[in-house]
């Protein structure tokens, strides 16, 4: 089987198995909205407070922590029904599997950011962005792959361990400020200000910058960090 | 040449160099032209400081790649000096760091690139030490340690980067690429300074390394006689 029809295998039984019982999607969307309205409550410190500055924040703070749940789910089943020795087992690159495992986690945070996007706007952000809607997604899908890439890497690490979803978020969270830093602030510009892809350029390109070089540092060590 | 390069020897190196490099930095470099004036004194330890905590993680970052090629646990235990090693400068760094920034900016914590990226890197280097908190068979531990010290590394300069996009910062820009900023006098000073700290770090590390093995050879004696 060639390395694309692996990586197709299983990125499909990852998706077929969530969207059989939904458990994951369900409750990482539950878990945003619900981010959404302990926000509002934190942030509304007056009366007809505008958040639209916070909005940007808010909506990371909340990608990364939904993620950190989805990202312990995800790898929990592989290791509780012992799937994972299966699919080491099978002939298949070790890569493909980080490859299709990232691309699984991708898609379930596009789907999350799907509905909190627009209820997140609708909520908070009391400007229109419709013009600069193209950069917004050009932001959000280059975050999206460096929190994946990277946070598919480190959950590999950490469901071998003792303690497992509570390793994650220590080894998670310090390794993606940078991406945080750069993301919130892109999408602050866009939702407060309106940003042209002049002012954009230097984050996107450092977003660009970041993924490359975790997709090739996670190419390097994948082997290592799922073990034999 | 054994005996020149033994950890009391260095020590002592590192001790003659870090006095010598005060006292010039006190003595002969002048008192800094702008509005930082005495305070500045500090920077012949501070800088040398950061500079060796970077040097320390560094080499846990080759000791990692060199471990994951060859899977001789001494590249490990290397590994994991350098990092508490590392932490430990680190920790200094912001020590320093905050009283020379509360002499001079009137505040103990600014949110400004450089500091933000070592408090950072305290905490990637604090996870690192977790990661190898849970995990107890020898040879995994070392592996996961080996990838998370490879990433933690690179990610480091993505850090300082990054913090480059936040609001302004008060950090004396001091060395620039091109001119130092410096006059010949306090460059000296510095340079004195950075060796003795550089020269510290290799002391500690061949002292750290001794007491690892005699920790190992413990445990093997142990486990001989059935303890």
């Amino acid at each position: 089987m060639s390395s694309g029809r692996q990586f197709m295998a299983i990125l499909r039984k990852d998706l077929i198995r969530e969207l059989r019982t939904r458990e994951m999607l369900i409750s990482m969307i539950l878990f945003v909205l619900l981010a959404m309205v302990i926000f509002h409550y934190a942030f509304t410190v007056k009366e007809g407070a505008d958040l639209t500055f916070f909005t940007g924040g808010m909506l990371w703070v909340t990608f990364i922590f939904a993620m950190l749940l989805g990202l312990n789910r995800s790898f929990a089943q592989e290791k509780d029904e012992r799937c994972l020795d299966g699919l080491l087992l099978c002939p298949v690159d070790r890569v493909t599997i980080f490859l299709a495992k990232t691309a699984g986690n991708l898609i379930f945070l596009l789907i999350i950011q799907v509905v909190a996007v627009p209820i997140f706007t609708l909520f908070f952000v009391q400007r229109s962005y419709a013009g600069d809607l193209l950069q917004f997604l050009i932001v959000l899908l280059l975050a999206d792959l460096g929190i994946c890439a990277l946070g598919t890497l480190l959950a590999t690490i950490s469901m071998n361990t003792r303690s497992r979803d509570l390793l994650l978020p220590i080894i998670f969270l310090p390794l993606i400020v940078p991406v945080l830093i750069a993301a919130t602030g892109a999408t602050t510009l866009i939702f407060a200000e309106g940003a042209s892809f002049g002012s954009l350029l230097a984050r996107v390109l450092f977003l660009l910058g970041f993924d490359a070089v975790f997709m090739v540092a996670a190419y390097g060590t994948y082997d290592f960090a799922i073990g034999e | 040449m054994k005996k020149l390069i033994s950890a009391p020897s260095l020590f002592m190196g590192a001790g003659v160099f870090l006095v010598v490099g005060l006292l010039l930095g006190f003595w002969w470099a002048p008192v800094d032209a702008s509005s930082m004036g005495f305070s500045q004194k500090i920077f012949y330890y501070h800088a040398p400081i950061a500079e060796t905590a970077l040097v320390a993680f560094g080499i846990s970052f080759v000791a990692a790649i060199l471990y994951l090629r060859s899977q001789d646990l001494k590249w490990d235990r290397l590994g994991f000096v350098c990092v508490r090693l590392g932490l430990l400068f680190s920790v200094m760094v912001m020590i320093t760091g905050m009283i020379w920034g509360k002499a001079s900016w009137d505040t103990w914590w600014a949110w400004e690139p450089r500091l933000t990226t070592f408090l950072l890197v305290c905490f990637l280097y604090i996870a690192y030490w977790v990661l190898r908190s849970v995990v107890e068979e020898e040879q995994r531990r070392a592996t996961y340690a080996a990838v998370f010290a490879i990433i933690a590394f690179i990610d480091v300069p993505i850090t300082f980067f990054a913090t480059r996009f936040l609001p302004e910062g008060l950090h004396p820009v001091v060395i620039t690429t091109g001119d130092t900023g410096m006059e010949g006098s306090m460059f000296a000073s510095f340079f004195i300074s950075m060796i003795g700290m550089t020269l510290l770090l290799v002391a500690l590390i061949r002292s750290e390394l001794v007491v690892e093995s005699l920790k190992d050879r413990v445990a093997d004696l142990k486990h001989k006689i059935g303890g």
